[in-house]
């Protein structure tokens, strides 16, 4: 796991997290957000948007970004503060956003519309250098 | 996660904390253990903290087999739960479709009187 903190008065990312594309680490980018979310004095009710808006765009990376390799590669996790709003950005390096048809057995397919219901803004493109998805998600502050 | 079982014989699957693609599969397996098992079924979420789109999932998938079954299925999320845990119910419109009722009585009554409507248009 590879974690930076920085404090920046711009819109720097203030969290930048590196983590292996696991169940077991949504809880892990939560644990960071809401204790990043005291420092930056972010009100509860929009932490518990982010919080579950970052939750179903890591879960869309572990359920669909590597799905067909042998192993999940990474999912990185970037939060840019500005002074009215906070970017929050999911990043991993699979194949892309690909049309897929449903997956009724274990997937209902709720990730995307809760993530448009909950930010104030979202943007999904390819990564920066032509792999992968990038989901950036914009929350509105008080 | 614990079964226990309401005053009318119906079980009780209380959660607690959070719940997230970690603990779905998992739930999913005694989700369908206890479809199977026959007594009707309420899943009480009121101890959770945060649940996400894999555990609506996971109850709109044992709704699903109680309906094929016959068997009632409830949700109960007391209103002094964490507000993020209704609002999820809410936002998604689950609330009439699952059904989340407010306490174990009312969801117990729910379970009771048969599986969930079957609607054509229930999907999300």
């Amino acid at each position: 796991m590879k974690t930076t903190v920085t404090h920046e008065a711009d819109s720097g990312a203030v969290l930048s997290l590196t983590l292996p594309a696991q169940p077991v680490n949504v809880a892990v980018v939560r644990q960071a957000m809401t204790g990043l979310a005291e420092s930056l004095e972010i009100d509860a009710r929009i932490l518990a948007d982010i919080n579950m808006a970052v939750t179903e765009a890591c879960t869309n990376v572990i359920l669909h970004a590597y799905s067909g390799r042998e192993e999940n590669g990474s999912v990185e996790v970037e939060v840019r503060p500005a002074r009215r709003r906070v970017l929050v950005v999911v990043r991993d390096a699979g194949h892309g956003f690909l049309p897929r048809p449903m997956q009724r057995d274990t997937s209902w397919r709720l990730g995307l519309p809760l993530i448009a219901a909950l930010a104030d803004g979202v943007e999904v493109t390819g990564g920066p250098d032509g792999t992968g998805t990038e989901v950036r998600m914009t929350f509105d502050l008080p | 996660m614990r079964v226990g079982s309401a005053e009318s014989g119906v079980n009780v699957l209380a959660l607690e904390g959070e719940h997230d693609i970690y603990t779905a599969a998992k739930l999913r397996d005694k989700l369908v253990a206890l479809i199977d098992a026959g007594p009707s079924l309420i899943v009480d979420l009121s101890e959770t903290t945060f649940v996400d789109s894999s555990i609506l999932g996971a109850l709109l998938n044992a709704r699903q087999q109680a309906i094929e079954a016959e068997t009632g299925f409830a949700v109960c999320v007391s209103p002094a739960a964490e507000p993020a845990v209704r609002r999820i119910f809410e936002m998604t419109g689950l609330i009439e479709t699952l059904p989340v009722l407010e306490t174990l009585e009312l969801a117990s009554a729910a379970a009771s009187a048969g599986p969930p409507a079957n609607e054509n248009n229930s999907d999300p």
